[in-house]
């Protein structure tokens, strides 16, 4: 209903990306387009392995592309993007940081003095329901609290526009299912635009306000799905289990 | 109860253990000796010898002195050499010409001992205090250059990817994510050129000098002075792995997070 009057964040247009060797070549993502609207939750659903880190790369600036191009706010975009935040599939915290030096990472790097600093990442890792833990280390927390922290490092650096790659992957079933409701209560407190990669297409249905649904090997746009279900969506429902069957249905099985 | 019992005899265990090794030794000298004391002197013989370094001094100082000349040696090549070696690493590890110009070069120093370096050094500054301080230099700048670079090119590239992402420059990303990565590589680093420094030392005294631990040895050695050697040779083992205990200490105030685990 509100999704009709979102204005376009930021536009992927024709992105393919091919990965050169020696004597062979590998077509990774083919003539992906999409947008991405203002304050939605977006999700990219890919089957296999092949291509959705490549294409969140490629839209955080991490990566060249081999045609396309990235518009951001009308503005074609070429390198680091400074208002587009993420999220890692392989968590990536530094290992020598406590959580709180974790978190401000982003604020130290643009010069934010250390009260506000301290004061911000505070914030957010109360938001995300560490608060005790500033102090230790990663390799102190548990697999769930890893990710909160990557989660509150992204939202502490004020992205307008934030990326997660499939940040549950690594978690076990039951703490998965309780960190995608911690998302949405982020996701609706913050209003933030963002942008979650998965092969889960349960996750998928229970999260997004549209799909994104990639094929395998290269990775193309196949359909692109709007959810009507309102939130918070029930996984039983028969509306919820009809769409999932018919994303099922249209999804490439990977090997 | 019974966790916290089998807790109380394993602290035991792991106390007593080291200290039942080193009394196994001992009684394993004492009847070696016995046996044999014109290849080993006992211990007490021993201990009336290093008393005697006192009352009688070797080349004008007695044993503390011996040991602080090695000692202040190793310690000030390893500072430069620290400095020197570290930056070499981070700079070679992080930036690709500077690889190219310097990597290939200490890989071909790399496989020289260092008291290979010794008749050079000689011929080429003297027996001063000089040649036995670039010696060590030597030995112990190669593998912090080693340690550092292969530290610093192994950071993961996602850490990097994570720096860029949330808007570092280079400097900032080298300064708050690659060498903080690698600083367990650099203290490895720094742990081997410590063990490396302190034999490089004895063995370039044992050749030519009038003061330390080294001269000691070749002195007992050119004198058949056994007790004195195995006086020399006692310190210098408790010293080096003093130097050892100092460094895990320093490690876990430098590295704390790796003594979370």
């Amino acid at each position: 209903m509100e999704q009709q009057q979102m204005t376009k964040k930021m536009e992927v247009k024709g992105i393919s990306k091919t990965f050169y060797n020696k004597n062979s070549y590998f077509t990774a993502i083919e003539n992906v387009s999409f947008d991405v609207k203002d304050g939605e939750f977006l999700v990219i659903l890919g089957p296999g392995r092949c291509g959705k880190t490549v294409l969140l790369n490629i839209i955080a600036g991490l990566e060249e592309k081999t045609e396309g191009a990235v518009i951001y706010n009308g503005k074609e975009i070429s390198g680091v993007n400074p208002e587009v935040g993420m999220v890692f599939q392989k968590l990536a915290l530094m290992p020598f940081k406590t959580v709180l030096q974790n978190v401000e990472l982003g604020m130290k790097f643009r010069g934010v003095p250390k009260a506000e600093r301290h004061e911000v990442a505070r914030r957010y890792i109360d938001l995300v329901g560490l608060k005790g833990f500033e102090n230790s280390y990663p390799t102190q927390l548990s697999g769930g609290m890893k990710q909160r922290v990557g989660i509150a490092r992204a939202y502490a650096n004020d992205p307008k526009v934030l990326i997660m790659d499939e940040p549950f992957g690594q978690l076990d079933a039951q703490t998965r299912y309780s960190m995608q409701n911690e998302i949405l209560r982020i996701w609706e407190q913050e209003k933030r635009t963002v942008v979650f990669v998965t092969n889960n297409i349960e996750e998928a249905c229970y999260l997004g306000d549209r799909i994104i649904l990639l094929s395998d090997c290269p990775a193309k746009v196949k359909e692109i799905y709007n959810i009507e279900i309102p939130r918070p969506r029930n996984m039983v429902s028969k509306e919820f289990m009809d769409l999932r069957a018919k994303i099922s249905d249209n999804t490439d099985l990977a090997i | 109860m019974g966790s916290k019992q089998k807790e109380r005899v394993h602290a035991i265990l792991y106390w007593g253990l080291p200290v039942l090794a080193v009394i196994l030794i001992v009684v394993a000298w004492v009847l070696f000796s016995a046996q044999h004391p014109e290849l080993m002197p006992d211990p007490v013989s021993v201990w009336k010898r290093l008393i005697k370094t006192f009352v009688k001094p070797i080349g004008n100082t007695n044993l503390f002195g011996h040991a602080w000349a090695s000692l202040s040696r190793v310690l000030l090549a390893l500072l430069i050499a620290w400095a020197f070696g570290i930056f070499f690493g981070i700079l070679i590890g992080w930036n690709r010409t500077a690889r190219a110009i310097f990597g290939s070069i200490f890989e071909v120093i790399r496989p020289i001992p260092p008291i290979a370096w010794i008749p050079i050094m000689i011929m080429w500054f003297g027996i001063g205090e000089l040649p036995k301080i670039l010696l060590v230099f030597i030995g112990t700048f190669v593998p912090l250059v080693i340690n550092t670079s292969a530290g610093i090119s192994m950071v993961d590239k996602i850490n990097i990817s994570v720096g860029k992402v949330f808007g570092g420059s280079n400097m900032q990303i080298l300064k708050d994510i690659v060498i903080p990565t690698a600083l367990p590589s650099i203290f490895a680093g720094i742990r081997t050129s410590v063990s490396s420094g302190w034999t490089t030392v004895l063995a370039a005294e044992m050749l030519a000098a009038q003061r330390g631990l080294g001269s000691l040895v070749t002195k007992g050695w050119q004198g058949s002075d056994m007790a004195l050697v195995l006086v020399a040779v006692i310190t210098i083992a408790i010293i080096g792995s003093l130097l050892s205990f100092l460094l895990n200490k320093l490690e876990k105030v430098v590295c704390p997070w790796n003594s979370n685990k």
